[in-house]
């Protein structure tokens, strides 16, 4: 339980089931296990879930260990409610045929950006260039 | 968190990562190299432990008892929990052992370079505390293929007093304790780690055990419950302490299907995690920092209160007033001062200011007449640029008629803006043309209108001109009077004597001495000469020397300086002393 009531803390939702969105993108989803002062979390059972377009695709990853600054956001899962049944699982192979091809199309229409920037004499850093800086 | 200003500790060697970290890790890059090489190594390593183990036995394990010493708190203290002691100090004498140490050292031995270290049970570090920012930083993984479980393990307690006797540290793979507050201390058994040595176990146990007697720290809140309590208790509102001793009372147990890997993180490490918060949450300023708990739990508080003694009434929320409003009942709304003029408005929270009745009249009609005359001006200068321009075609070969013609018209004009500038206002006691002459673009106007005055209308401005000096030139801001100057020496060069004469009286003396003292003084020299041209001042100072001055002029005192730059000595001394006959005193030493 809480001992602060009134402050945000990670112990009452050890050994839940939890979503977690990672800063480079990742999704995993699994039962957290374990914290630390850092909001650093250890997952168990995790799973690492792409999306792509109404399809996704879970691959097992098992335990997982989360540097905290990588979180961007955690939720925890209800598993008693329904799923979504908008969404429709494939398998791993396919769903990471579908991002491959999705990443594909983006590094295109980012080129031709790039291209008709640089036509015109213009540039758009990139974000996680900056990111480093 | 840690702050470890301990002396001692800075003494120490800094804690260092161990640098072979591929020794540390565990069996997945073993795999890839082969087992060969690895089998030695870590049996190599292995051995090794169990020396070090054994060695710290020996050192330390006896020592159990003397532990808990009154180590008093300044010295660093344990680093995570460092409290602020509280008021009281520590009435209790040292413990009862011989040899103090600095108490609560967060010691995680370090590994030698090229072992794989395990925490052992060094106490106190004895004076080799090697204090690590996070005990649960130190990760010391087991030396051992099957094992990829690493541990972090603390101690935690109370830095300030020392009333536990046995606090140790020590490390099992796989085990860790914790000690709490009350000294009690948990051994998780629950989950041994398969590759612990079970030699070892019993052994610490029974040191652990025999040694320990948990004494109740003397400053325990009077809330003293039971294990549960986060560390630096006294950090918590009283009030937040009661709602939590009643929250434990009734927390429910939580029937579920059991999850095989639950509790993985014990209570214990719960517990550690909520304590670092607890302690981040430490201020010197409460009230400046964390106001809004404090205020949340002072507001329970009272209400608490209020309810115990019950309750009296309903009372009204505090307003939001400040100290300056004394009456609030009632207030006047207009506020009236004596001496001034209108009323001043008194603004409150109930009633915003209301519209200030001020007096009109003379301050909207001064700058409406400013505008007046400003507009004025501009009109009048659209008519001397006509006049202006009719004379720059007078060069222009023209029959007679149409001449004369042009120059009555012209005449027209310099007339009707002559009479413009003097009767503007009827109201203005200021003069006929003085106003216009105010305004740095109206002496501009003037100036240029000069050369189209007939002569007794030249001399008219002269006249109000030189009477008026002073206030022009306290008045003139934009430095704009010089602008008058050449015009007007053309006038006075064409003055007769006597006429000289009346305009250097009407250069009264006020305005002369004004003129003088005029902190452009420079200026004035300037204005003098200009106005007076020098010929024309030798022929007055002549003429004064000459006449027995029959009307004494009120020459001020500085005139003769004046005079000096202009004359040569002879005619200056003439006059200075024609001037001490008629006034009868010393003029200025010259």
């Amino acid at each position: 339980m809480n001992y602060v009531p009134g402050t945000a803390s990670l112990i009452d939702d050890i050994d839940k089931k939890h979503l977690v969105l990672l800063r480079d993108g990742r999704t995993l989803i699994g039962y957290l296990r374990s914290i630390d002062q850092f909001a650093n979390l250890v997952f168990h059972q995790t799973v690492e879930r792409i999306h792509v377009g109404k399809k996704f695709g879970d691959i097992p990853r098992g335990i997982f260990i989360v540097r905290g600054e990588n979180v961007v956001l955690l939720g925890e899962i209800d598993v008693e409610k329904p799923c979504d049944t908008l969404l429709q699982q494939v398998s791993i192979e396919e769903i990471l045929e579908e991002q491959r091809l999705q990443q594909q199309a983006k590094q295109e229409t980012e080129k031709v950006k790039m291209q008709v920037l640089k036509d015109r004499g213009l540039s758009i850093p990139k974000a996680d260039n900056l990111d480093e800086y | 968190i840690n702050d470890s200003s301990d002396p001692e500790a800075e003494q120490v060697s800094q804690p260092e990562w161990p640098e072979n970290g591929e020794e540390w890790s565990d069996g997945g890059e073993e795999d890839d190299e082969g087992t060969g090489m690895d089998c030695g190594l870590l049996q190599a390593m292995a051995e090794e432990d169990e020396e070090i183990n054994v060695h710290n036995e020996e050192t330390f394990g006896m020592e159990l008892d003397s532990h808990g010493t009154t180590e008093d708190s300044s010295s660093g203290g344990l680093l995570q929990f460092r409290e602020p002691p509280p008021p009281p100090p520590d009435p209790k004498p040292p413990a009862r052992h011989s040899s103090p140490f600095p108490p609560r050292q967060m010691y995680v031995p370090r590994a030698g370079p090229g072992q794989c270290g395990r925490g052992r049970g060094h106490r106190r570090g004895l004076g080799r505390g090697q204090m690590f920012e996070d005990p649960a930083v130190m990760r010391i993984v087991q030396g051992r293929p099957s094992l990829k479980v690493t541990q972090s393990y603390f101690v935690c307690e109370n830095t300030t007093h020392s009333t536990f006797s046995s606090f140790d540290l020590f490390a099992f793979s796989g085990q860790y304790v914790v000690l709490n507050q009350t000294g009690a201390f948990m051994f998780p058994m629950s989950r041994p780690c398969p590759s612990t040595p079970q030699s070892l176990t019993p052994k610490m146990m029974q040191l652990r055990f025999g040694a320990s007697s948990p004494r109740q720290s003397p400053f325990y809140s009077s809330t003293s419950d039971s294990v549960q309590y986060p560390g630096p208790v006294t950090q918590l509102h009283p009030q937040h302490k009661r709602l939590l001793s009643q929250k434990q009372r009734i927390f429910p147990r939580k029937p579920d299907g059991w999850d095989p890997y639950c509790n993985l993180m014990t209570a214990k490490e719960k517990e550690w995690i909520t304590r670092l918060q607890m302690i981040q949450l430490q201020s010197e300023h409460p009230y400046l920092e964390d106001y809004y708990y404090q205020e949340y739990y002072r507001r329970i508080e009272a209400k608490m209160a209020e309810e115990e003694l019950g309750i009296r009434g309903k009372r009204e929320p505090p307003k939001l007033t400040t100290l300056y409003i004394t009456k609030t009942d009632s207030y006047t709304p207009v506020v009236h001062i004596e001496g001034s003029l209108g009323q001043v408005a008194v603004s409150t929270c109930y009633s915003p200011r209301r519209a200030i009745s001020a007096v009109h009249g003379e301050q909207k009609d001064n700058r409406q007449q400013r505008l007046e005359v400003l507009s004025k001006i501009e009109k009048l200068f659209i008519v001397l640029l006509e006049v202006e321009e009719t004379d720059r075609m007078k060069t222009a070969v023209l029959s007679e008629a149409e001449e004369r013609k042009l120059m009555e018209e012209t005449q027209k004009k310099v007339e009707h803006i002559y009479s413009q500038m003097q009767h503007h206002n009827p109201l203005d006691t200021g003069g006929e043309f003085l106003p216009f002459l105010l305004v740095s673009k109206g002496k501009r106007l003037l100036s240029r209108l000069l050369p189209f005055l007939k002569n007794d209308a030249a001399l008219e401005m002269l006249r109000i001109v030189t009477s008026n000096l002073p206030t022009l030139m306290s008045r003139d801001t934009e430095e704009a009077l010089p602008v008058l100057y050449p015009p007007f020496r053309n006038v006075i060069g064409g003055l007769t004597f006597s006429q000289l004469i009346k305009v250097l009286k009407d250069l009264t003396s006020d305005s002369l001495t004004l003129a003088c003292q005029n902190k452009r003084s420079s200026r004035i020299d300037n204005s003098v000469a200009v106005v007076f041209r020098t010929d024309t001042i030798f022929q007055v100072a002549g003429q004064l020397s000459q006449c027995s001055l029959v009307e004494p002029l009120l020459l001020p005192s500085n005139l003769l300086t004046l005079f000096c730059r202009y004359l040569d000595k002879h005619t200056v001394h003439q006059l200075k002393s024609n001037m001490e006959s008629a006034t009868g005193f010393l003029a200025l030493p010259s």
